[in-house]
């Protein structure tokens, strides 16, 4: 049971949000009922709810009950459906929240269900639908009465539908009104929208069956999963949020749903993470295949190879989730950010930025994908033969790192070790006969690249050190262990993690790095290197603190299983965008290596 | 003006169109890929589909070459100029209709706009004149429709 949260800023932690989602789009539900975000029609359109980054003007929709109230709140076992439950002294009520899946019907082309069913006693709860279109620039046109609502801004439209209210109105750009539901009565309301083409508006009766229908399908969907071990619960909710945050019209996955949630509050770490990394496409890869989710790693493989085809050899850091590479960087100074953590930014400039370890990511996604008995057919295999060519002419030279720094660039460790992985898999692909062999080529530069690392980037105290020019710890060294850099009792290796224990752990939290990057400011601690250091001892033989460690980590989810980017150690607070695709991916990966050292013998 | 004539116009000016694209994808204009996209429809096997989309796509050029021809004999009129128009006009319908809305809608592998968690096609869809496949796909796919139109358009008046 927990109190009702929101400061007196208007604000709510970011820890309280839970997330919906139709594989096109995602909102985020606060505790007591508020829908903070929400972009239509896609991840990286403009927002209409958008209260999360501007609690003045960005728009809501709540739902919230009058009288003071306790909640609690899960999502249904094996579903994407969200339940929460509101007690107040005079009664309680259950809101089970979703944006429905259409199936063949005719229906809205995006909707988010919310239905209001009475527990006990009588419960009032007030409704504000305040669409604010473009990021919170346009303040909504309402047209409507009664039960039904109308809010349109050129292009785009947004119904609402309220069944059961006592009375709704249209005052001062926004919707108001005041459900009254006693125990054992239904109201719902549902929020519908359109991008160039008309509305379709939702019956009563027709929009609270596809809730149920879009509840069987994830149960169903999240009983193909072939997962058994241990963090079960754990796995299946990461698996369901992965889903959630696949971008299904093509496959791609996004890092994130949101913009600009800060990884300080207040600071200026502010990032648009609503596009595909590449970077993340071997731990993608991994954790659908070990998850046993073939369609969906067959999609996302065929969206990473074609939307690579433009730049190709060259591949771009991140592609917006339609393949398009061209992501320009702007603020947003409408808005006041997120407990005043400005600038707010779309589009994200580390697209222009040369990151060597996205190579070493897409070659071994390649590699996993064929070693799990995909085909991959002439052109693809071209393609790859082809980046690691380009890799062997281009991994002396200085680049942004994982981290995404924006100092100057530097020969970072990381980056060098993704240039032999690529490599290193390129060479075993040809082997497979899977594509084109140049492998002397590419075995001669893995092994100059491996002499560049062991010679010129390890310390006797810290192991692997961020580049040979910074001698420190980086956490994103873990993912040697992870890529097979060397078998898991090389002492370089061992000495390395603990070098990162050492140097960037607090408590069970991971810091990424603790040296320059270029920016102002400070951050929490990154929770993928806290799962990546779960793997990292799991694979070094360290079975017994790799399994504490996940126990603690997986205590550190909030209410319903979610983790944000970054945490932070003191106050626990979430940070950085949410929910995070690689902190969810790293989680289904750590846990997964976990299962497979505790069966070794 | 002949039929003959605008059928062999139509399997040249088709040979064009797709070397145009094809190149375009080489130099790394675009990644619009015509033997894809068709071939997709019938086949997941990426090097079966590219031969049968090769197939569909001079199946449509020699298609759309009768209904040029249809054209020029309700018009009265032929030639390069006429052509090359028609051809602009084809390219437009092409991006606008029907391989961002009717291609998605019938193919079987390719995401539309109204694809839910539901589904797990394996082609993103192309977007309104194929913008998703770069921002120049436009460009080209305009130019190698006018070129097809022009040859169709010369053919079909006997050069």
């Amino acid at each position: 049971m927990m109190l009702r949260v929101r400061e007196a800023d208007g604000y709510a932690p970011i820890r309280d949000y839970a997330i919906v989602g139709d594989g096109r789009t995602a909102a985020l539900i606060g505790l007591d009922g508020s829908v903070d975000w929400l972009c239509l029609p896609d991840f990286d359109s403009p927002s209409v709810l958008g209260r999360l980054l501007d609690a003045g003007k960005g728009g809501r929709l709540e739902l919230t009950p009058v009288e003071p109230f306790q909640v609690t709140r899960r999502y249904r076992s094996g579903s994407n459906v969200l339940e929460t439950t509101f007690e107040t002294a005079s009664g309680s009520a259950r809101v089970s929240d979703a944006m429905t899946l259409l199936g063949t019907r005719l229906g809205p082309a995006r909707e988010l269900v919310r239905r209001v069913e009475g527990l006990s006693g009588t419960i009032r709860v007030r409704v504000v639908f305040e669409p604010r279109f473009d990021y919170g620039r346009r303040a909504a046109r309402i047209a409507g009465g009664g039960s039904r609502f109308v809010a349109s801004h050129r292009a785009d439209a947004v119904s609402l539908s309220v069944w059961g209210a006592a009375r709704t109105e249209v005052e001062n750009g926004r919707v108001v009104g005041e459900l009254v539901v006693a125990a054992g009565e239904t109201a719902a309301l549902s929020i519908g929208a359109a991008h160039a083409e008309p509305l379709v508006f939702s019956g009563r009766d027709e929009a609270l069956d596809r809730l149920e229908a879009t509840d069987r399908f994830w149960r169903e969907w999240s009983a193909t999963g072939t997962y058994e071990g241990p963090w079960q619960k754990a796995v299946v909710r990461s698996a369901l949020t992965l889903k959630l945050l696949v971008y299904a019209p093509s496959g791609a996955i996004v890092a994130a749903p949101t913009s600009s949630l800060p990884e300080e509050i207040g600071g200026t770490r502010n990032w648009d993470y609503r596009y595909a990394w590449v970077r993340d496409a071997c731990w993608t890869t991994a954790a659908l295949l070990r998850l046993g989710y073939h369609d969906e790693v067959d999609a996302f493989f065929w969206w990473l190879m074609h939307t690579t085809r433009l730049t190709q050899p060259r591949l771009g850091v991140l592609y917006r989730v339609n393949g398009d590479p061209n992501v320009s960087e702007v603020t947003l100074d409408q808005l006041s950010g997120y407990r005043a953590s400005r600038p707010v930014r779309i589009g994200n400039g580390a697209r222009n930025q040369l990151q060597l370890d996205v190579y070493g990511s897409l070659l071994h996604a390649v590699w996993l994908y064929v070693d799990a008995g995909h085909a991959v057919s002439r052109d693809t295999a071209k393609e790859a033969a082809k980046i690691a060519d380009w890799v062997v002419e281009n991994w002396q030279r200085a680049d942004a790192g994982i981290w995404e720094t924006r100092s100057p660039p530097t020969h970072y460790t990381q980056s060098k070790a993704m240039c032999w992985v690529a490599l290193d898999r390129a060479c075993a692909l040809a082997d497979r006969g899977a594509i084109p062999d140049r492998s002397a080529r590419w075995r001669t530069a893995a092994d100059e690249i491996r002499s560049f690392v062991e010679e010129r980037a390890f310390d006797e105290e810290l192991g692997y050190v961020r580049a040979p020019a910074l001698r420190e710890s980086d956490a994103s060294l873990l993912t040697l262990a992870l890529l097979d850099w060397s078998s898991g009792a090389d002492p370089r290796l061992i000495t390395t993690v603990d070098g990162v224990r050492r140097q960037l752990a607090r408590g069970p939290l991971v810091d990424r790095y603790r040296g320059q990057d270029g920016l102002e400011g400070d951050e929490g601690a990154f929770l993928t290197c806290s799962f990546w250091l779960v793997d990292a001892l799991a694979r070094t033989g360290r079975h017994g603190e790799a399994a504490e460690l996940m126990d603690e980590l997986v205590s550190l989810a909030n209410d319903v299983g979610l983790y944000s980017e970054e945490l932070d150690p003191a106050s626990g607070a979430f940070l950085g965008n949410f929910p995070q695709a690689l902190s969810h991916l790293a989680l289904v990966n750590a846990a997964v290596s976990l299962a497979a050292s505790e069966s070794r013998p | 003006m002949t039929l003959w004539g605008a059928l062999a116009g139509g399997l040249v000016g088709t040979v064009l169109l797709s070397t145009t694209v094809r190149l375009a994808q080489e130099i790394g204009v675009t990644r619009m890929d015509i033997p894809l996209l068709l071939g997709t429809a019938f086949t997941e096997n990426r090097s079966r589909a590219n031969l049968i989309g090769y197939g569909v796509h001079f199946v449509n050029g020699l298609v759309f070459s009768l209904v040029y021809a249809g054209v020029f004999e309700a018009t009265g009129r032929a030639g390069w100029l006429f052509g090359a128009g028609l051809g602009l006009v084809h390219g437009l319908f092409a991006g606008g209709v029907l391989v961002n809305v009717l291609l998605p809608a019938l193919h079987p592998r390719m995401g539309t706009s109204w694809t839910d968690a539901s589904a797990t096609p394996l082609l993103e869809p192309p977007g309104f004149l194929l913008l998703n496949y770069g921002r120049h796909t436009v460009l080209v796919t305009l130019l190698g429709h006018v070129a097809y139109g022009t040859i169709v358009g010369a053919f079909a008046a006997g050069l």
